[in-house]
Formats: C-alpha cells, structure tokens, sequence
C-alpha cells in the first residue's frame, strides 16, 4: 500500500527535542506520506506529542528540522503554516460560553486580516467544516454544554474550518467512549478518503490505530521501533518490545484488520478467599447533582469478595453510582447498603477503613513526596497524636512496595509520568488498607503495559485476599477479562448485569453503545472479546490529494 | 524504661519517629531544627532591637536589663517601651504568617491571606470608626477584633451553599472587602481631618506604642489559638488533596474546614486587632517557608509562625530606624518585603 516514492509534504530530518535538559526526541527522521493517516503510538512519555508539537511548529527542536513543503517550518510564518496545517491539542478548552460556531469561525483566523469582514470564502469553510462534523444543528450550542464526542467533533471541525491539506491530532478520543470513539475515527478516515487530506495523529489505543490507519510509526523513548502498515508493525514481538507486555494477536474475522489483547502476566488462580460482609447493595437509588437527577431508581448486587467493573457510554451515570456508593454524594431516594450496613449513616472514619475509593483526576499539593501521599492513605487510622505508629508505618510499606513505588518514595509526585502517578494514588487508596476498593477509571491516562500492570495488581488484591474490588473501565475488553461481574449502564439506569459472558452480545452493545460489533472468545482466555466492525463507507483508502486545497495553500 | 521510643525513620532522610503509650508521630527533625535556628537568630534580633533608640544601650546592657538588672532608667527604656513592643513585633508577625498558611491550604490557592479576602477590612471599619467617634482608644482592639470576626462570620455565612466552596469563598471574601473599604472611605471623609488622621495611621499598620496589656492580651490568645493551629495541619493536609479525596479518607469536610477557618482568622482578628492592618506577612511569609521547608506539615507551620516573628521584627526594627522619620511598620513590609518576594519567586522558579 506505501510506497517509498511517495511525495511527502511534510517530514522531519534528525529531530531531537529536551525538556530541560531531558531529551524527549532523538535524531528522528521521519516523512508523512500525502493523502494518508499515519498514526504515532508508543508508551507513555515516548515523546509522541512532542514530536507531534515539533512537527507542527509549536516546539523548536534543539537539533534537526521539520520541512514543510520543501521549507524549513521554523522560517515560515505561523500564520503561513496555519494556512497548510491544522492542529488539534489534547484536552482543548473553550473559553466559557462560546457557541459551536463562533468556535468554527475562530478556525479561519490565519485566512483574515484585522479589519476585514468574513469573506464568503469564510462563511463557506465555516459551514462545510459544520457540516462534515455533522454540527450543524448544535451550532448554536455552547461548547460547554456538549457532550464529550460531540465536544471534540466542535474542535474538529474548528481545524478543518482553517481548510489545511494537512491535519495533526492529538489523542482526539482520549476521553470518549467506545461510540464516539468510532465516531470520531469514522469522520477522521471520512475526511481522508472524501478530500484526500493528510492527517497525522497520536494514539493511546493500538486497536483503534489498527483500525484507522495506513501508518503506523511505532515509537519508544524518542526513536522510531519501526514503521510500516498496521500489519507489519502491530505484531507481537514488536509489541512486547514497545510496550514491555505479551500480546495475542488475531486478526478481525471479518475485516482483517490485526486487533492485539495483552496478555496479563497474572495467571487465574481460582477463586477468591470468602468475604462476606463487603457486598454492596443498591435500592431503589436515585441521585444526581442539584435538579438533575443522573441515576433514576437503580437497584442493584456487587457481589462480595468479586472484582465488578461498570461500563456503559460517557455520561450514563457510571461515575454518580460510584461517587455515591463511596458517600461523596448523598442520595436523593432509595439507599446503599455495604455488607447490611446504610452507607450513608454513621461516621465517615469508621466507613474510610473500610472503602476506599480512587477518584479519577486527583491532585496533590506541590511539593507532595509519593511517601506523602501515599501516608495519607492512613488519615482514616489516625488520631491527633497517634499518626505513625507501627501499623501505620507497616501499611504504608506494603502499599509502596506492591505498587512498585519503592524507588519513586521520594520523588514529587507532580514530576511523575502519567502512570506513576496512578499507581501513587493507587498506593495511597491501598495504605487505607480496607477490604472494599471503588477505582473511578483507573486505567485513563496509562499506557498497555501500565493498564495492565494495574489491573492485574487489582485482580491479585482480589484473589489473594479476597478484597471487593468495583471500577468504573472505559475499554470494554479489559472490563470483559478482568471483571467477575459486569454491570452496563445507560442513562442512568442499569441495562444489564452478570458475568462478562452472558452479558455482552452484539445485540447489547448496539442497544447501549450504538456500535456494530464481533463478540468473539478470546482462545486464551475464554473471555469475550469485542472487535468493532469497519462502517462500510469509511473504509481506508488513500485518496489523491486534494487539489483545492493545494491551491489554497499555495 | 524510656518513656519514649524515637528512631531515625531509616528510609525517611530528615524524619524521626517518636512513639510511647500514647503518642506514635514521625516528625520532620529537620524543619525543627530550621525553626530552632530562627528562634535563636530571632532572640539575637530582638535583643539587638533593644539596643537601638535614641537611648542607645550596649547589647549586654540590654540582657541585664531584661533580667532586671543595671540602672533604673535603663530599666525603664528596656522594659517599659523597647521589651513589649519587640514582643508584639514577635507574636503579631507569628499570628499573621500562621494565619496566611492556613488559608492558603484552605482554599489550596497561593494567592489568598486574610487582607486578601476581607478580614483586615472589617477589622479596620470597626477601628476607624471608633477613632473618628471618638471612643475610648484602650478598647479600640475589643473593637477591630469584634469587626474582624464578624466579617469572617458573614463571609462564611454567605459562601455556605451546601458546603463551602473554596473558590467562592475568596470571590465573596473579595467583594466583603471592597464594600467595608467603602465604608472605610466614606468614615474618612465625612468626618473632620483632625478625627482622621490616627485613623489613617492606625490603617497603616503600627506597632508603635505596644504595652505589657497589649503583650498580656496576644500571649494569652496564641497560648490557645497557636497549638490548635498547629494541631489543625493534620487535617489541612488531607485537605489539600482535593475535597473528594479528603472525604474519602473519612475526614469531617465541614467540621474540618470551620475549625481551620475559624483558628485562621482568631489568628488575623488578635494581629489586626493590636497593629491594624500590616499588609504582606500573611501572604509571603508561608511561601518563603514552603520554599525553604517543604510542604504545609504541623512542623513547617511552627517554622513559618518564627519566620513570621523574624520577619516583622525586622521590618518593625527598619521602620523605626533606618530613616530619619520612624514609620508605621505597615509601610515597610509592603515597601521592602515586596519586591524582596518578588525577587525570592523570579529567582526559585517556583510554580505557583
């Protein structure tokens, strides 16, 4: 499919970028090929968005150049590079109240000048990028009102407003569920097959870069493992070289596609000691957040002693129940009982040791040691002058060594990756050291191999000492492996619970996702696995590029 | 048989752990140790500040003097004018910087000392309007105090919405202030510039004039508040990490944040009640102490409460005598210690 004649507008030759003295990026060289979607993957803090910044002229790298269009980017002006190159940052903010249009329009910025009005031209760029996007009936919705896919369909179609042949993502479904992320992915192949534009883009997910790309570079601490198609580079050595985990391989039954599932380096053992007064019971709950009532009269079972993952589509509830079951939000009717007792009654140390709870997206104070932090794990323990005391001290040891945290005990937890510093906020729940964890989306920000290595620290929490483990998962085959129990939720109520097995069909998740999928058993393992289907007129092809807007450019 | 059992925490540098029957903590021996430092340079400080004056006494004249001994007029200087009002300088600057800590743990916003959110305002709305009615002065900190703690009371009244939002604690904390300074202005002008003028001074921020009743009164109102204090980190810091996290570790939110708030203020109701309004210890002090010390603990708070004495002290000695006019101390803290904290941020690099 790739030929290595291929024109190419923009590449790199012998890029390196440090971060204060800390090389991210080394001697990279690398060419986009035109009219393609090339994905960049790699583990956490492998300089993926770096180079991806560098590319697009938002950091200067120490050494090398970037070339765009047979010149260096770095002597071209920047309103001059807007006009061929479109970036979309992680986790953009819209400033507060602005309408979905009003944030289109600030995309055709590099094509006006001060005093003049928007051009027709503008109107029209305006109005196809809402269109493509499929905004055009939320155009006067403010941004902050949105939903999350729809929310990065507004910062799309802002970037395709600014008419660039080439368009750089970052991470653009980090935080969507399975449905918008194929949405999201659908419209990306849409626009490349459709107007032949050029789009790079960093992902987290292997499975869905094999999904959309016809590129993948592969990159670990700064250089480039390999590069090629999604078949050639997503195979198993090559993935346990990246990520550092074991990966099966198959290939889509249908679409033929590689789809990988690591391996989790924790075989089953049988079943968990017995615990009996750790189960959770929901009646008739209803809660919510000032009027609006989220969960509407769920009543519900998560088993004592079971590892119980929740998933169900953004903004269906999952995080309220959670949220609820661990007191941080009162009901409004009905109530939670944990092991026969009302969760809500009696006092909130007694009830911190014996749930813990890690909340998604927490902070430390600066200046915080992972020590620290996990030491305030013992808070529920304590007393005013009885805060260390052996017990203490032990907890806090056994917490740090499980979550491999021995070497990082003194490091500021705000110089920690990504992963690090899940697995701090994970000691810290740990050193609480009760026989109940809720974990809210553990597995967000974490590479693979970092998924896993939690997952597998949660599921041996469970198997050796019987602790109830519930979490909130985003991807639904780490659910399907690691869960006992599955509970899938749709707005605000509860569309099915039982083990992973019984539960997901294809039937299930087109009714609560909206997605057409292949349930297949993983031959490994016996769970279910879940490979999304190709939506039959987003299918990858490389398109010519688009002659339009070369001119536009030019 | 030792009543306490102490150790080197072994994987801890900087920390020992002391437990008996009754008491298990693991204390940062090294903070103590900074605070230990400060106190003995802040003894040196204030018996050096004894020495200047016009009455000038030689450094052990001064010592004698303290211990009651030399000369009856030098015992008088030393005693009667120059030893309470050092000790003012003392309590009042620990009293502001503890007081700047906690709020800035509070509302985990860097930014934020009770003259920031309106405490200072209501004490001083309270002052000069007793000074321009002319009401007797001895009572004049009964009433800065009693303007103080009912603008921290209004402001927790009017913030609480279900819970206190820390956010809008500091909006509505804001917006108090610029009504009471309004009020403040209107006293000024409606009354005749002779009632004024010490209100106008007094609104700077002064110690001068402090005497044993003012030292009698601070001692015993941060013999109590000082320990709660630092008791209250404990809670404070698992307040830092974030209200969700805090409740999830079984702490009391509610309970846990009025106690904080209501010790922070006593702390700035006692400081503004005696000096008036002394801008910028509250809210620089607590930084150059994280700065040297590390994050809020029960020992950093003990640290940054002498450095906040080391610091008034000095500007109270700077106001005094470096210029040929003595000046109301308020002047000097804003005028040196500013830029000084300016210079300590651009030259740390810290993130605030």
């Amino acid at each position: 499919m790739m030929t290595n004649g291929q024109s190419s507008r923009l590449r790199s030759e012998h890029v390196s970028v440090a971060y204060n003295d800390q090389p991210v990026v080394h001697d990279l060289s690398l060419s986009i090929p035109d009219g393609t979607i090339t994905t960049i993957l790699g583990p956490n803090g492998c300089g993926k968005s770096t180079l991806l910044k560098s590319l697009a002229r938002v950091l200067r790298p120490a050494g090398g150049s970037v070339i765009l269009d047979g010149q260096l980017i770095h002597h071209l002006p920047t309103r001059e590079v807007a006009r061929r190159l479109g970036l979309l940052s992680q986790q953009a903010t819209a400033p507060e109240g602005i309408t979905v249009e009003d944030l289109v329009r600030r995309g055709r910025y590099p094509h006006q000048s001060l005093l003049q009005p928007p051009t027709r031209r503008d109107l029209e760029a305006v109005e196809k990028a809402l269109a493509l996007t499929g905004m055009t009936e939320l155009r006067n919705h403010p941004v902050d009102h949105l939903s999350g896919g729809q929310r990065q369909r507004a910062w799309i179609a802002m970037i395709l407003a600014q008419e660039t042949p080439l368009l750089l993502l970052d991470e653009p479904t980090t935080f969507l569920d399975i449905a918008h992320q194929i949405e999201v992915i659908d419209l990306i192949k849409r626009l490349n097959a459709e107007e032949g534009r050029t789009i790079v883009m960093v992902l987290h997910d292997v499975n869905e870069a094999a999904r959309a790309s016809h590129k993948i570079v592969a990159l670990k601490d700064g250089r480039i493992l390999r590069e090629g198609t999604p078949a050639e580079v997503l195979e198993p050595s090559l993935l346990a070289e990246l990520y550092g985990v074991e990966c099966d391989v198959f290939p889509h039954p249908e679409h033929g596609y590689p789809f990988c599932v690591p391996r989790s380096a924790l075989p089953l053992d049988g079943e968990p000691p017995r615990a009996d007064d750790t189960g959770i019971g929901i009646r008739q709950l209803r809660a919510g957040y000032g009027q609006v009532m989220v969960l509407k009269d769920i009543s519900l079972d998560l088993p004592a002693g079971a590892i119980t993952a929740i998933i169900g589509p953004n903004a269906c509830g999952k995080s309220t129940l959670l949220r609820t079951c661990a007191r941080l939000l009162k009901p409004v009717g009905g109530k939670v009982t944990l092991g026969g007792q009302e969760v809500h009654r009696g006092s909130h140390r007694a009830f911190a040791r014996r749930l813990a709870l890690l909340s998604q997206g927490p902070t430390a104070p600066p200046g915080f040691v992972v020590e620290d932090l996990v030491a305030s794990g013992r808070y529920p323990h304590q007393g005013l002058l009885r805060q260390w005391r052996l017990a203490d001290e032990a907890a806090v040891e056994a917490a740090l060594s499980r979550c491999g945290l021995e070497d990082l005990r003194l490091r500021d937890v705000e110089t920690l990756s990504g992963g690090q510093r899940q697995r701090a906020w994970f000691g810290m729940a740990l050193a609480q050291d009760t026989p109940v964890l809720l974990l809210d989306e553990p597995t967000t920000f974490l590479d693979m191999a970092a998924q896993i290595g939690l997952l597998d620290l949660a599921r041996a929490l469970n198997r050796r000492e019987g602790r109830t483990v519930v979490m909130i998962l985003h991807d639904l085959n780490l659910a399907a492996r690691y869960a006992d129990h599955l509970v899938v939720m749709k707005g605000g109520e509860v569309a099915a619970a039982g083990p992973p097995a019984v539960v997901l069909s294809p039937d299930l998740l087109r009714a609560v996702f909206g997605i057409e999928a292949t349930v297949i058993r993983d031959p490994r393992t016996g769970a279910p696995l879940i490979l999304p289907n190709e939506t039959p007129e987003a299918k990858p092809t490389p398109a010519p590029p688009m002659e339009s807007l070369e001119l536009a450019a030019v | 048989m030792a009543v306490f059992d102490y150790a080197a925490s072994p994987r801890r540098p900087g920390h020992i752990t002391v437990r008996s029957r009754f008491v298990a903590l693991r204390v940062n021996y090294r903070v103590l140790l900074f605070a230990l430092i400060a106190s003995v340079l802040l003894l040196l400080l204030a018996t050096y500040a004894m020495t200047l004056g016009s009455y000038s006494i030689p450094f052990s004249g001064v010592v004698k003097a303290v211990v009651g001994q030399g000369d009856p007029e030098r015992l008088t200087v030393v005693r009667t004018l120059r030893l309470p009002r050092v000790i003012c300088a003392i309590l009042i600057g620990a009293a502001l910087a503890m007081s700047g800590s906690i709020f800035q743990g509070l509302v985990r916003n860097p930014l934020v000392s009770p003259d920031v959110i309106g405490i200072s305002e209501g004490a001083g709305l309270f002052a000069v309007f007793w000074i321009v009615t002319g009401f007797d002065l001895a009572l004049l900190p009964a009433a800065a105090f009693a303007g103080a703690a009912l603008t921290a009371m209004a402001i927790y009244v009017l913030t609480w919405k279900g819970g206190i939002s820390p956010n809008r604690l500091i909006l509505v904390g804001i917006g108090i202030g610029a009504m009471l300074r309004a009020g403040t202005n209107y006293l000024s002008v409606r009354y005749p510039v002779e009632q004024v003028r010490p209100a106008v001074v007094w609104q700077m921020g002064s110690i001068y004039g402090s005497d044993w009743g003012d030292v009698k009164l601070l001692t015993g109102l941060l013999l109590v508040i000082a320990p709660i204090a630092v008791a209250l980190t404990w809670q404070l810091r698992a307040l830092q990490l974030g209200d969700g996290v805090a409740r999830s570790l079984g702490l009391p939110l509610e309970r846990a944040r009025l106690g904080l708030i209501v010790s922070a203020c006593a702390l700035a109701a006692v400081a503004v009640a005696l000096a008036g309004p002394i801008g910028f210890v509250a809210l620089m002090v607590p930084h150059i102490a994280r700065m040297l010390a590390g994050p809020l603990s029960g020992s950093v708070m003990i640290f940054t409460g002498v450095l906040g004495a080391l610091f008034l002290l000095g500007a109270d000695m700077i106001a005094q005598h470096a210029l040929p006019v003595s000046l109301p101390v308020g002047v000097v803290t804003g005028a040196v210690g500013a830029p000084y904290f300016l210079f300590l941020l651009y030259r740390a690099n810290v993130r605030v």
